[in-house]
């Protein structure tokens, strides 16, 4: 068949993602990432530091009704069933990578089946994607917790982010765009997150106590971004993050091409659209 | 049991818990959790994970405390022990390695890594007494596809494992013994053209059961929807600003935070509506239900309340140090927390997994 030497340059995406969609996404986004970012950029007028103490609790009850916002939106209009199943195999198949790595310095096997699968069925496939499977992580691991939905929507960012990245490129210059992101999206999910435990691992200064990595609420955004840079850096981003963005690279390149075919023979069969 | 209740009961304590750094009180609620866990939880898998939930706990504290130690723990007059300071590179000016130890530090670090411990304990609660597998049966009409998408990962999980198994059993039958990156491929790949197969097959399923379908929607509602979902976010967006923001008004920021959820929670509600399905033997709340949730509720009442009459009781001052009081009305809240594993139906034995499979299959569209 001429058809597979054809190169693949518009695959439907499998969750439609329309103007109103893609701005909820967009509102939500922006509010979720002020949710894990906070601690560089609030400024906390002098006496009220109990305030800056306060903050990440009332973010973890409104990030759940963000994610729950959000994915409602996106299957407003229906997702058809073909997807629907594909959705949630793919989410098992991650549910199942993801205890294969986690305790093993830093090897984190969700992601790269993310990528792909983000990259070939469309930026909102990617982006249900994400939160299906660390949800379905969590049950299968009794993991459910405050933490989730953060971890949710990062992971979300990341499918999504896939899905975008520009369409034309094939061969191996889309292996190597797809490791590259592989490798920026490891550090940047392993900085946010940290971003959002460091004021409860660290914990937040307070008259009676200055310790030299925690979170400053009255600090300008220098001095936090000092203290979480050589917190981040010390806690993590030489061990867990490099360890991430390895196993990335590694996976997508021994096993990229070979998926990538197989999900678009599969994308393909279903005819999406 | 309703899982629902279940979750609302342990939010209720978390709420509690968030409140107070008072170690006391935090170990009365952590025993009372733990109590109403070793009562009423059955012998599921996600039951016995609540051994990890304690043992990430224990690490928070010790993660908060060893943190204040390693990283500077002079703050405070009473010097415990003086360990050898390290000097550290420039770029890491104002950190400070190991150096005096203060009380003052270590207890700091101690009521905070508990207060942080006691949130832990009571989601673990909830996650080894809910099952998860009837709270996705909950799941609002909203969520219906997410939900579905769900179903259908959590019962095609135990499938892999197998397939996993026959595609080794095939390679070993052709003599393939290799190993490295290649064996790796030719598992994983079959792997998955075997899961993405089934997934067609289920989709086939899924369609001539009604699956994926929903009802028409007037544009009206739609737009109704939209706006609300939207409106909601940018009321969000708002709050969450004038949360950070120490120089925006007070009064913005709680009804902003509030009012925004609610609207979206509405267009929310609203767009289940377009999904009409009928449940197999539906969960349903009842006396049990409502004492669980009321006695979660009742506590982070009790320590709200005692934060308006009594706040230093709460929060143990560590400018000079005392022994932590005892507050009565905290203590009773706390008394409350532990009705459930008195109150509610000791859990049933657990029926085979299949029971609960034919069961969501059996969740036809309407």
């Amino acid at each position: 068949m001429t058809v597979l030497s054809a190169p693949v340059t518009r695959e439907r995406s499998a969750v439609r993602l329309g103007p109103r969609s893609a701005l909820v996404l967009t509102l939500a986004s922006v509010a979720g990432l002020a949710m894990f970012v906070w601690p560089l950029f609030a400024s906390v007028a002098p006496g009220s530091a109990q305030r800056a103490g306060e903050a990440p609790f009332v973010f973890m009850a409104v990030m759940p009704v963000l994610v729950l916002v959000v994915l409602a939106e996106l299957s407003e209009g229906g997702i058809d069933s073909k997807a629907l199943a594909m959705l949630g195999v793919l989410s098992a198949i991650n549910a199942a990578l993801r205890p294969l790595g986690a305790g093993t310095a830093g090897l984190e096997t969700v992601f790269f089946l993310l990528v792909l699968a983000g990259r070939v069925y469309g930026p909102g496939f990617g982006f249900v994607l994400g939160c299906t499977s660390l949800f379905t992580s969590a049950l299968v691991t009794a993991g459910v917790g405050p933490w989730l939905p953060f971890q949710m929507l990062a992971s979300a960012w990341i499918g999504m982010g896939a899905g975008l990245l520009p369409r034309r490129v094939t061969g191996r210059a889309e292996i190597a765009m797809l490791v590259g992101y592989g490798i920026v999206v490891a550090y940047l999910f392993g900085i946010l997150l940290n971003l959002y435990y460091w004021p409860f691992l660290a914990g937040v200064d307070v008259d009676y106590y200055a310790g030299g990595l925690s979170y400053l609420p009255d600090g300008s955004l220098l001095e936090n971004l000092h203290r979480f840079g050589v917190y981040t850096l010390l806690t993590s981003t030489a061990g867990w993050d490099t360890g991430r963005a390895l196993t990335n690279t590694i996976a997508i390149l021994v096993l990229g091409p070979a998926v990538l075919a197989t999900l678009r023979r599969a994308a393909r069969r279903a005819s999406y659209g | 049991m309703h899982p629902g209740a279940w979750w609302l009961w342990a939010i209720g304590l978390a709420t509690a818990a968030s409140r107070t750094t008072n170690p006391v009180l935090l170990l009365i609620l952590i025993a009372g959790v733990c109590t109403v866990v070793v009562c009423r939880r059955g012998d599921a898998p996600w039951a016995r994970a609540f051994r990890l939930y304690l043992w990430l706990a224990a690490l928070i504290v010790a993660f908060r405390v060893g943190f204040r130690v390693v990283f500077g723990g002079g703050e405070g007059s009473t010097v415990l022990v003086r360990l050898p300071e390290i000097p550290l590179p420039d770029w890491a000016a104002g950190v400070q390695l190991f150096g005096a130890v203060s009380a003052e530090a270590v207890l700091g670090g101690l009521y905070d890594g508990l207060r942080l411990a006691a949130m832990v304990v009571c989601i673990g609660a909830a996650n080894a007494l809910a099952n998860p597998k009837r709270l996705l049966k909950a799941m609002p009409g909203a969520l219906y596809e997410t939900g579905t998408v769900v179903v259908v990962a959590m019962s095609v999980f135990p499938q892999l494992a197998e397939s996993v198994l026959r595609v080794r059993a095939a390679r070993r039958l052709r003599g393939e013994i290799g190993r490295g990156p290649r064996a790796l491929k030719s598992i994983v790949i079959p792997v998955l053209e075997d899961a993405l197969e089934r997934s067609l097959l289920l989709a086939a399923a899924m369609d001539s059961r009604g699956y994926g379908r929903s009802g028409r929607v007037a544009p009206g509602v739609r737009l109704l929807t939209g706006t609300l979902t939207i409106t909601g976010l940018l009321g969000l967006c708002v709050g969450i600003y004038a949360t950070l923001d120490g120089s925006a008004p007070r009064h913005l920021q709680v009804p902003l935070l509030v009012g925004g959820a609610l609207v979206a929670g509405i267009g929310f509600v609203l767009t289940g509506r377009r999904v009409h399905t009928t449940r197999y033997r539906p969960d349903r709340w009842q006396a049990a239900e409502l004492i669980t949730v009321g006695c979660g509720v009742g506590v982070a009442a009790g320590f709200w309340l005692t934060a308006r009459v009594d706040p230093a009781s709460l929060n143990p001052s560590l400018s000079d140090l005392t022994w932590p009081q005892l507050p009565l009305p905290g203590v009773l809240a706390l008394v409350v927390c532990v009705l459930p594993a008195l109150l509610t139906p000791p859990p049933a034995v657990e029926t085979p997994d299949r029971h609960e499979v034919v069961a969501q299959r059996h969740e036809v569209s309407a």
